[in-house]
C-alpha cells in the first residue's frame, strides 16, 4: 500500500514503477482488497481484539514480502529449483513419518529449528514438479508420460495420507492434477478416473479411512446425529450464515458469532461470520473479490510464454479457487468438515505464506513475460 | 520398445491450454452458481427458520422466583426471614455431560454423594433451562475458589439466592414449621398451573404453617427475557415481569410468651406441649412441643447423619400440641361437672359415700381413688373439683352416661379438629359406642364409662384441644376456631384480616352451673385444699385451673423407647389447664408433660410462670427494653432471588 500511495500522479507512470517492480498491480488489488476483508471479519469474529487484527496485519505484510521477493524471480528459476524442492519435501513428508512430532492423533510437524508441516512446502512443490516435468514435452502428453506425472502427484499424496490427513492430501493432489489436465491430458483418462473414483471411495471408507473421518463425513451428511458433538459447527454455522439474510446483522453485530455460539470463527469458520454479519451482499462482494482474482490468475496463465509458466499458473490459481470452495461449501454445509482455513481470509499462519508464494510466482510469470522469450 | 521423440507443436499446445482454462473457467463458474445459490437457500428461501433458531440460541426466557412472605408474631417481631446465601447451581440444558461435569466440579468443591442425589432426584422431572441448587450455603471461600475456575465448567455457576431463616431456630418449630426441596411427589402433585407458578421456585413449605399457608406466602413467579453467550452467561437482560412477593403474615403468637414456655419446659427437661390461647379471639399466644429442632438444618437440606440424629427416642421432630394424643387425666373433670349439672344427673347439693373407691352394680371390681383412703366421707360436686376426687367422677360418669358424655364433650371441641392452621392436627379419640364397635369391634360396657369419668380409658386428646376447652369455660361458652394467623399483608399495604370465628355457642342451660364450675376451678387454685394452690401461692391475680395427672397405660401406636428409658415410660404424663384472671381471662393454657409424675406439681408451677410473664412481667421487661431500644434481627427483603 505504501507503494501505491508514494508513486507518482499518473496512471501510466504508477503502472509502469509496478511493472518494473514486477508487481501485477489489478492482481495485487483483489489481494489486498481481500485481506482488508479480513481484517474486518476477524476484528469482528476474535471478540473485537484488535491485537488479533494486529497479528493478522503482520502476517499479510510477512506474505507481501515473500510474494515481493519470488516476484523478482524469472519463471525459469522456479523451474530450475522444482526437482530440488520437490525431492527435499518428499524426504521431508518421510521424516515425518518416522520422527514427526504428534499433534490431535496425526503427525504432521516438524522440527528443524523452527516447527513447520512439510505438507505446506508440497502444495507448491507438486505442480512446480509437474509443470517441470510437462514443461519440454509435446504435449498433449502420452499414456506413459501421464502415467509418470500421475506418479509425481500421488508419491507426496500417499504420504500425507498416511500421517494422517486427507483433506491436505486431496488438496496437494487436487493441486498436481490441474497441471495434468491444463497440459491436455485426454478426455477418456478423465472419465476413466472418474470411474475409478467411483469404485475407491467406497475402499478408501472401510479400509483408508479414520473413524474420525468417517465421523465427520456422516455428520456431513446427518448433522442432527449429533447436535452437540461434531454436527454443532455445521448447524452453528449453517444458521450463522442463514440467519444473516439479505443484508446481514451488521459488522459486530453478529449474534452467534459475538456470543460464540460458532466454534472455530475466526479460523476455519470466518465465512459463517461473514454471512452473518454482512448477508448475501457481503457474501456476494467476497466471491466477486475471490472470481476478479482467480480470472485474472488464468488470464497472466494464457499470457505466459512457456508450458512450465501457464501449467504452473493455471494450476495454483485453480487450487486456490478449490480451497475457497471447499472451505465455503463446508462451512455452508455443502461439504464435510476439513480443517481448512478461507484463503487469505482466515485468521492463520503458514497457509497465508504458501498463498502468497504462489501469487509471487503468478506475478513472476506476468512480469518477467517481455524480458524473457522463447 | 519402439520410442518416437514427438515434437513440440506450440500452436496446437497453445490453442488447447487456451481450451482448457475455458473449461476451467466454466467449471469455477459452475461452482461459484452452486455456493451463490446454496448461500441463497440459507439466507433467503431459509431465512426465516434459522432467523428464528438464532433467537432461540441468544434469547432465552427464565423464570424469576418470588421473595417469600415474612412471618412476625403479634408485636411484629420477626419469627422468619429471608437471608442471602451463595449456592452453587447447574442448568441442565446448558451442559454437554451433567455427569462428568458433576464430576469434575466434585474435584474442585466438597461436595457429597447425598447433595448429588438430591440434585439428581431435584432435576428428573423439571425443566432443563431452570438452574438447580447442587450445594447451598457456601462459605465466601469456596465462592472465592469456585470463581477462579467456574469459566471451566460451563452450565455450573454461583448464584445469590434468598433462603428462610429461622432466627429462633427450634423454639417455633413447630409453630412455623420448616422448607424444604420440592420432591418428585409434591411435584406431580400440582397441577400444571402451580407447576408454573413454582417453575423458579427450589424450596416448599413442609411442615406447619409454612406448608399450611405455602400458596399465600409463595408468591407469583416472575420471568425475564435474557441474551445468553454460549455458556448460558447472561449477557443482557431485554425485558423483566417482575415477580410479586409472598405476603407476609401476622401471628397471634406472643413471641416473648412462647420463648419463656419453651425454655420453663427444657429447664425441667421435659418432654410435652404448652398451648395458651387468647381466649377472647382464640387466637393462638403460644404452642410448644418439646423438644424441637432447628428447623435451618433442613433448608439446604439435611444431610443423612443429621437427620438421624433427630431421631432419638425422645423424637424432636414430633409436634406433641397438635400430634399427641394424651390422656386428659382430671383435667377434664370440670367439663363433666358442668355436664352432669346440666343434665340433672347431679345437683350442686348431690353427695355421693367416698370410700376411696367405687364399684358398678354387681361387679367386684374396684375403681380406686388417687387418694386410697378417699378425700372425706360424703364428697359433693365443688370439692371434687378441687381436691380431684375420682370417686365422685366416676359415679358422675356412669350416671351421665356414654352417649351424653359424647354428646357434651363434643361441645367443647373434643373429639374434633380445633380448626387450627395447621395440617398435621390430630384429633385423638372421644369415645362413643360407635366409635368402639368400629374401632375396636366390641360392644361399649359401663365399666368404659367409669374410666371416661377421669379422663382416662379410651379417651384421648391433644394439647391444642385441651386449651381450647379450658378458652370455652373461661368463655362462659363460646367456643372459636383455634388461629395462628392473625393477618396477611400485601406488600405493607394491604392487610387482610383473618376473621375471629366462633364456632359453637354451648347450650348453657343455667349460667349458675357454668359459674359454680369456674368457682371451683378458682378454688382449685386459690382454696386450702386446691391441689394446684401451691403452685399459684402469692398470684398477683386470681387464676382458675385443674390439675391432671394421667397414668400410662399403653403408649400410643407410633411410639417406640429404648430398654434404657422403659421405666421411665410408666410414670405419670402430668397436665394442667387454667385461665387468668378470672373475672376478665386474657389467657388459657394446656400444659402436657410426658411422664414428669403429678400435674399440681410438675405442670401447674409451669403455666403459673407463663401467666405471670403474660400478666405481668412481659410489660415490665417492654419498659425495660423500650429504654434500652434494640433492633433485633436484620430484615433481609429487598430484590428478589435469581
Amino acid at each position: 500500500m505504501a507503494l501505491l500511495s508514494s508513486t507518482a500522479n499518473s496512471h501510466k507512470e504508477r503502472y509502469s514503477l509496478l511493472w518494473r517492480w514486477h508487481i501485477d498491480a489489478p492482481l495485487l488489488l483483489g489481494i489486498i482488497a481481500l485481506m482488508c476483508f479480513s481484517l474486518l471479519a476477524v476484528y469482528s469474529a476474535g471478540g473485537e481484539s484488535i491485537g488479533l487484527v494486529k497479528r493478522q496485519a503482520v502476517r499479510f505484510a510477512a506474505g507481501l514480502v515473500v510474494m515481493f521477493v519470488l516476484a523478482q524471480f524469472e519463471p525459469r528459476t522456479f523451474r530450475q529449483w522444482a526437482p530440488a524442492l520437490y525431492a527435499v519435501g518428499v524426504l521431508f513428508l518421510i521424516a515425518v513419518l518416522l520422527f514427526g512430532e504428534t499433534s490431535k492423533g496425526a503427525q504432521r510437524w516438524i522440527d528443524i529449528g523452527i516447527r513447520f508441516q512439510p505438507s505446506e512446502i508440497m502444495k507448491l512443490a507438486v505442480p512446480l514438479m509437474v509443470a517441470w516435468y510437462f514443461a519440454e514435452k509435446a504435449l498433449p502428453p502420452t499414456f506413459l508420460q501421464t502415467v509418470g506425472s500421475l506418479v509425481l502427484v500421488f508419491t507426496p499424496v500417499v504420504l500425507i495420507m498416511l500421517q494422517p490427513d486427507l483433506g491436505t492430501s486431496l488438496l496437494i493432489g487436487a493441486s498436481g492434477l490441474f497441471v495434468v489436465f491444463f497440459a491436455g491430458i485426454r478426455w477418456r483418462y478423465i472419465l476413466g478416473a472418474i470411474l475409478l473414483a467411483g469404485v475407491l471411495i467406497p475402499i478408501m471408507w472401510f479400509f483408508v479411512m479414520h473413524d474420525y473421518q468417517k465421523g465427520r463425513v456422516l455428520t456431513f451428511l446427518n448433522p442432527e446425529r449429533d447436535p452437540l458433538g461434531a454436527g454443532y459447527h455445521i448447524i452453528q454455522s449453517q444458521i450463522a450464515i442463514g440467519s444473516g439474510g439479505i443484508y446481514g446483522k451488521g459488522w459486530l453485530n453478529g449474534t452467534q458469532s459475538q456470543l460464540e455460539f460458532l466454534p472455530e470463527r475466526h479460523t476455519d469458520f470466518i465465512f459463517a461470520v461473514i454471512g452473518e454479519e454482512f448477508g448475501l451482499v457481503g457474501i456476494v462482494l467476497l466471491l466477486a473479490l475471490y472470481a476478479f482474482v482467480i480470472v485474472r490468475g488464468i488470464y497472466i496463465s494464457l499470457q505466459g510464454q512457456e508450458t512450465f509458466s501457464r501449467l504452473l499458473g493455471a494450476a495454483l490459481i485453480l487450487t486456490f479457487f478449490i480451497y475457497i470452495f471447499v472451505n465455503i461449501g463446508m462451512v455452508s454445509g455443502l461439504l464435510p468438515v476439513v480443517g481448512l482455513p478461507l484463503p487469505l481470509i482466515s485468521y492463520g499462519g503458514t497457509s497465508i505464506v504458501t498463498l502468497m508464494a504462489a501469487f509471487g510466482i503468478l506475478m513472476s510469470i506476468q512480469t518477467h513475460r517481455r524480458l524473457h522469450s522463447t | 520398445m519402439y520410442k518416437r521423440q514427438a515434437i513440440k507443436d506450440v500452436g496446437r499446445e497453445t490453442s488447447m491450454f487456451f481450451a482448457r482454462c475455458i473449461v476451467a473457467l466454466f467449471i469455477v463458474f459452475i461452482l461459484m452458481v452452486v455456493l451463490i445459490s446454496r448461500q441463497f437457500k440459507l439466507q433467503v428461501l431459509d431465512y426465516q427458520k434459522y432467523q428464528t433458531q438464532s433467537e432461540n440460541n441468544r434469547i432465552s426466557i427464565q423464570s424469576v422466583a418470588p421473595v417469600r412472605g415474612l412471618i412476625y408474631d403479634r408485636d411484629g417481631k420477626l419469627l422468619a426471614q429471608n437471608r442471602s446465601i451463595f449456592t452453587l447451581e447447574i442448568t441442565p440444558e446448558q451442559t454437554r455431560d451433567l455427569p462428568k461435569l458433576v464430576q469434575e466440579l466434585r474435584n474442585v468443591l466438597t461436595i457429597s454423594d447425598e447433595q448429588v442425589l438430591k440434585f439428581l432426584e431435584q432435576i428428573k422431572f423439571r425443566p432443563k433451562f431452570n438452574s438447580y441448587v447442587l450445594k447451598s450455603n457456601l462459605t465466601e471461600e469456596e465462592v472465592a475458589k469456585f470463581s477462579v475456575v467456574q469459566h471451566m465448567y460451563p452450565g455450573a455457576s454461583l448464584e445469590a439466592r434468598l433462603e428462610r431463616y429461622y432466627p429462633y431456630k427450634g423454639d417455633l418449630v413447630h409453630v412455623l414449621g420448616r422448607m424444604g426441596a420440592i420432591n418428585v411427589e409434591e411435584l406431580e402433585a400440582m397441577d400444571e398451573e402451580t407447576r408454573l407458578r413454582y417453575a423458579a421456585t427450589s424450596k416448599i413449605g413442609k411442615l406447619g404453617l409454612e406448608r399450611y399457608y405455602e400458596s399465600i406466602l409463595h408468591g407469583e413467579v416472575g420471568s425475564q427475557r435474557v441474551e445468553t453467550d454460549v455458556r448460558g452467561r447472561i449477557i443482557r437482560v431485554l425485558e423483566r415481569d417482575e415477580p410479586v412477593a409472598g405476603m407476609d403474615i401476622h401471628l397471634h403468637l406472643d413471641l416473648g410468651l412462647q420463648r419463656k414456655a419453651t425454655e420453663l419446659m427444657k429447664e425441667v427437661g421435659a418432654r410435652g406441649a404448652i398451648v395458651a390461647i387468647e381466649p377472647a379471639t382464640g387466637g393462638v399466644l403460644a404452642m410448644v412441643s418439646q423438644p424441637g429442632y432447628d428447623p435451618n438444618l433442613f433448608t439446604g437440606g439435611i444431610s443423612g447423619e443429621e437427620y438421624r440424629k433427630l431421631l432419638t427416642p425422645e423424637r424432636p421432630l414430633y409436634n406433641r400440641a397438635v400430634q399427641g394424643t394424651y390422656s386428659p387425666a382430671s383435667t377434664i373433670k370440670p367439663h363433666l361437672a358442668w355436664l352432669g349439672l346440666k343434665e340433672g344427673v347431679i345437683t350442686p347439693e348431690t353427695k355421693i359415700r367416698d370410700p376411696g373407691w367405687f364399684s358398678l352394680p354387681n361387679n367386684d371390681r374396684r375403681y380406686r381413688d388417687w387418694k386410697r383412703w378417699g378425700h372425706a366421707p360424703y364428697m359433693d360436686v365443688v370439692d371434687s373439683i378441687i381436691e380431684s376426687c375420682d370417686t365422685f367422677f366416676y359415679d358422675l360418669a356412669v350416671r351421665i352416661g356414654i352417649d351424653r358424655i359424647h354428646e357434651g364433650m363434643l361441645q367443647f371441641g373434643f373429639g374434633q379438629k380445633t380448626g387450627i392452621d395447621m395440617e398435621e392436627e390430630k384429633i385423638g379419640i372421644l369415645p362413643s359406642r360407635e366409635w368402639k364397635r368400629t374401632a375396636r369391634k366390641e360392644p361399649w360396657y359401663n365399666g368404659d364409662t367409669v374410666n371416661i369419668g377421669i379422663g382416662q380409658g379410651y379417651w384421648t386428646v391433644t394439647p391444642l384441644q385441651l386449651a381450647n376447652a379450658t378458652a370455652v369455660i373461661a368463655n362462659d361458652g363460646i367456643r372459636y376456631q383455634l388461629q395462628l394467623v392473625r393477618k396477611f399483608v400485601e406488600g405493607n399495604i394491604h392487610e387482610q384480616n383473618v376473621p375471629v370465628m366462633a364456632y359453637h355457642q354451648i347450650e348453657i342451660g343455667d349460667g349458675r352451673w357454668l359459674d359454680l364450675v369456674k368457682e371451683s376451678m378458682r378454688d382449685v387454685v386459690t382454696g386450702a385444699k386446691g391441689t394446684a394452690r401451691t403452685a399459684f401461692q402469692g398470684a398477683e391475680y386470681i387464676a382458675a385451673g385443674k390439675t391432671g395427672t394421667a397414668q400410662v397405660k399403653s403408649l400410643g401406636e407410633e411410639e417406640e423407647y429404648d430398654a434404657e428409658t422403659l421405666a421411665e415410660k410408666f410414670h405419670d404424663n402430668a397436665l394442667f389447664i387454667g385461665y387468668a384472671p378470672y373475672e376478665n381471662p386474657k389467657i388459657a393454657i394446656a400444659v402436657v408433660m410426658e411422664n414428669a409424675g403429678g400435674g399440681g406439681s410438675n405442670a401447674a408451677p409451669i403455666a403459673r410462670k407463663l401467666m405471670d410473664y403474660y400478666l405481668i412481667e412481659q410489660y415490665l421487661i417492654e419498659q425495660h427494653q423500650e429504654s434500652e431500644q434494640t433492633t433485633e434481627t436484620e430484615v433481609v427483603n429487598n430484590g428478589s432471588a435469581q
